[in-house]
C-alpha cells in the first residue's frame, strides 16, 4: 500500500502538472479539493482518466467518483479493492 | 468606414522584444529556421499558478497580452472580448488527436480538448477579469483578427465605449512540416532579415499574440484612430489596385505584409504603383507570416504614429522618418487570399 501511494502521488503531479509539489508534499488523508491540493472540477476528470489508464479502473458513478478521490488514501484503498485477490 | 474608434492600449507577445521596455531601442531578432518563435515573458505576475500549470503556450501567451492591455489602457473592466485566431491552441489540438488514435478514443483527457477549442482564451480572460460581456472569438484563416476588429468597430458604433480585440497564433514544429508540405514555407533555410531579398516561393513561419484596447473616443493617451477599412477575398490586380487608390491618397507611411514570398509578390507591386515614394515598411521578418499576423502590423503602426518615430533597429533598410507621419496605410494579405487595407491617423 506505501508503495502504491508514493507511485499515485507522483503520477497525480504528473497528470496535473503541479509544478511547485512534491510527492512527499501531499499528506496521505489531506483532502485533494477544495483544501489541501486545491484541485477542482477538471481536475477529477483528470484524475478519473489516470485511473483508467494506469489501472485500468473505470468510475462509472459520479458519486463514487467523489468519495475516490477524496484522498491519496482513498485512491490507494479503491485500487487495492480493485486489484485481483 | 463610418466614423472613427481609437487605439487606447494595446500588447504584443512576439518573436521580438515587444512585451516589456523601449521597443524603440530594441535590438532586431532574427532566424535562419525559416521559423519565428514568440520571446514568452514570466507569466506569474499575470496568472495564477494554480491556473498556469494547465495552460498550453497559445492560452499564456493569449491571456498574458490581454492583460497586459487592459492594464495599458487604464481601462478597468474590458467590456466586450472580441478576439481572432486561425488555428487556436495546436498544442492541445495536436495533443487531443495523438491521444484519440493512442487510446483508441478512450479515457481522453478533457484539458487538452477544452483548451483545443477556439474560445479558450477569450473564457480565460473574461473569468479572470469577471466579465460578462460580449464575448466572440473569429476563426476566419486569414481574416480572422480582422473580422474580430470589424466587430468591435461596429460594437463601438453601436454604442459600446470600449472593446477587448486582440488575436493569438502559433506554430508548432508538427504543423510548420504539415505547412511545408504545401508549399507555405521557402525550402531552404533562409535568414529572416534577409526574406524581402530572397524573392523565391514560400515564405518564413511566424507567430504571436496581440491585444488592443479600442475605444470610442480619443484621449491624450490614444496610440491612434483607425479611420479606414476594407478587406477583400482573392481579388483581382485590377480591382485592388482600384480599391487601394480609393482607399488612402494621404498617406504618409506604407505598412506592408511583404514577406518574400514570390507566389504573391505581384499584389505588393500592384501596391508599390499606387504610391509611388511613399516610404515603405515590410514588417514580417520580425514576426513571420500567419494567419493574425495583421494584428501585428497594426501594432507597430500604432505605435510609429504615436512615437513619431522608427524602431531602428528593426527596419536598418529605412532611414529615420525625416517629416511627421500623419496617416498610415496598412496593407496585408495572407497567402494571396485574404486582403486587408487599414488607414491609421495620429490623434
Amino acid at each position: 500500500m506505501e508503495e502504491l501511494k508514493k507511485k499515485l502521488k507522483e503520477q497525480i503531479i504528473e497528470a496535473l502538472n503541479l509544478q511547485d509539489t512534491k510527492p512527499e508534499d501531499i499528506d496521505d488523508n489531506a483532502p485533494l479539493f477544495g483544501e489541501g491540493l486545491g484541485l477542482d472540477s477538471i481536475d477529477s476528470l483528470e484524475l478519473m482518466v489516470l485511473l483508467e489508464r494506469q489501472y485500468h479502473i473505470k468510475v462509472e458513478d459520479p458519486r463514487e467518483g467523489r468519495k475516490i478521490l477524496q484522498s491519496v488514501q482513498s485512491m490507494a484503498e479503491f485500487i487495492t479493492s480493485k486489484q485481483p485477490a | 468606414m463610418k466614423g472613427k474608434c481609437y487605439i487606447q492600449g494595446m500588447a504584443a507577445i512576439s518573436p521580438q522584444p515587444t512585451f516589456e521596455g523601449d521597443i524603440f531601442q530594441a535590438p532586431l531578432v532574427h532566424t535562419d529556421s525559416n521559423l519565428l518563435a514568440c520571446i514568452e515573458p514570466d507569466y506569474k505576475p499575470f496568472i495564477p499558478g494554480n491556473s498556469l500549470r494547465r495552460m498550453t503556450r497559445t492560452l499564456k501567451m493569449g491571456l498574458t497580452a490581454a492583460l497586459k492591455c487592459i492594464q495599458d489602457s487604464g481601462i478597468s473592466s474590458p467590456g466586450p472580448i472580441i478576439t481572432g485566431t486561425g488555428k487556436g491552441s495546436l498544442q492541445d489540438t495536436e495533443k487531443f488527436i495523438k491521444e484519440i488514435v493512442e487510446y483508441k478514443e478512450t479515457a481522453l483527457n478533457p484539458t487538452p480538448f477544452i483548451q483545443s477549442t477556439y474560445n479558450s482564451v477569450n473564457g480565460l480572460i473574461a473569468l479572470q477579469q469577471k466579465c460578462t460581456a460580449y464575448n466572440n472569438t473569429f476563426v476566419h484563416r486569414g481574416f480572422s483578427f480582422e473580422n474580430a476588429l470589424l466587430d468591435s468597430i461596429m460594437m463601438i458604433q453601436e454604442g459600446a465605449s470600449h472593446t477587448l480585440t486582440g488575436a493569438f497564433e502559433e506554430i508548432t514544429q508538427e504543423h510548420f512540416y504539415i505547412k511545408s508540405r504545401i508549399g507555405c514555407w521557402k525550402s531552404a533555410p533562409v535568414n529572416s532579415q534577409d526574406v524581402y531579398q530572397q524573392l523565391s516561393p514560400g515564405t518564413i513561419a511566424g507567430e504571436g499574440a496581440t491585444f488592443f484596447t479600442l475605444t470610442d473616443a480619443a484621449t491624450p493617451q490614444s496610440y491612434a484612430a483607425i479611420s479606414g477599412f476594407r478587406m477583400l477575398y482573392k481579388p483581382s490586380e485590377e480591382k485592388l489596385a482600384t480599391t487601394l487608390r480609393n482607399f488612402s491618397q494621404s498617406a504618409d507611411l506604407v505598412i506592408c505584409g511583404r514577406n518574400g514570398d514570390s507566389n504573391h509578390e505581384h499584389y505588393y507591386e500592384v501596391m508599390d504603383a499606387c504610391f509611388p515614394g511613399v516610404p515603405q515598411l515590410p514588417f514580417k521578418h520580425l514576426c513571420g507570416e500567419y494567419d493574425t499576423a495583421g494584428a501585428f502590423g497594426l501594432w507597430l503602426g500604432a505605435w510609429i504614429l504615436k512615437a513619431q518615430q522608427l524602431p531602428a533597429s528593426w527596419f536598418p533598410m529605412q532611414e529615420q522618418l525625416t517629416a511627421p507621419v500623419h496617416s498610415i496605410l496598412f496593407y496585408n494579405h495572407f497567402f494571396g487570399e485574404q486582403h486587408v487595407m487599414l488607414q491609421l491617423e495620429r490623434v
